[in-house]
């Protein structure tokens, strides 16, 4: 069953707290979370996030395309590296 | 730094027994392995055409040109696939293979080593470096954007990072 939609996307309130001091202060950092379980806001896009995977923070760039996620989504928990191939990456 | 050869796939084994084999496809799209055709293995051996005939739970089905029995098939059990790297199609403007970025050596924006890549990660957001760093075993990560990677010169295996405060 889905969340109740009266209750709002659940946010730990330390994210959204250091969201905003981060977008106030305007440096160019990475704002380390340990929420996983917090939803992606649209006042987070375009913000820098390093996700605890339980062992470390992954970087996570968040764009529009996320709102509405988690950000555990973004910060696999299991090591996989694959092979590059012609795999491309792309510098936005 | 370029690579002479790009591993491209590998042969999990053979299927039926009229000579076909699994194929494992390590590309973007798995099915166009098929397309870099002529491959070769580690020990030379070049296989010049490559029909895939189908798909099993964890590979694609192929039947690889002067492989007619099993028992030919079941000897390639484990053999990996290259193809020489200029037969990738070229990449568009910011975009590159991972198989290029892996080994350039990182340096922040003062020239200091900050590491050589070791991987390249995309975990859904945005493409990630994987850098070691010199003389330790950790790693970082650092997004492949343009605010924090600036500078990727491929010539001289170099790249410029301009990391965030608080990623190194």
């Amino acid at each position: 069953m889905s969340r109740s939609v009266w209750k709002g996307p659940f946010v730990d309130a330390y994210v959204l707290k250091k969201a905003e001091a981060s977008r106030e202060s305007g440096r160019n950092e990475v704002i380390k979370i340990w929420s996983r379980r917090s939803t992606i806001l649209p006042q987070f896009v375009g913000l820098t996030f390093g996700v605890y995977n339980g062992h470390k923070h992954i970087p996570v760039n968040v764009s529009e395309d996320m709102i509405g996620q988690k950000f555990g989504e973004y910060s696999p928990t299991r090591t996989y590296y694959g092979h590059a191939a012609d795999k491309k990456a792309k510098r936005k | 730094m370029t690579t002479d050869k790009v591993l491209l796939g590998a042969i999990a084994g053979s299927f039926g027994v009229q000579g076909d084999v699994r194929l494992k496809s390590f590309c973007a799209d798995p099915e166009t392995i098929a397309d870099y055709a002529p491959l070769e293995t580690k020990d030379g051996r070049v296989f010049a055409q490559i029909v895939l005939t189908g798909r099993t739970k964890n590979a694609l089905t192929a039947r690889i040109d002067g492989i007619t029995t099993k028992e030919e098939a079941d000897a390639l059990k484990g053999a990996e696939l290259f193809a020489p790297r200029d037969r990738l199609p070229p990449a568009e403007d910011d975009e590159y293979y991972y198989s290029d970025l892996i080994g350039l050596s990182v340096f922040d924006t003062g020239g200091e080593l900050i590491g050589t890549v070791r991987s390249v990660q995309n975990h859904g957001a945005s493409d990630l470096l994987e850098v070691r760093l010199p003389d330790e075993p950790a790693t970082v990560l650092l997004p492949f954007t343009k605010a924090t990677i600036p500078t990727v010169d491929l010539e001289t295996g170099r790249l410029v990072a301009d990391p965030p405060d608080g990623l190194l």
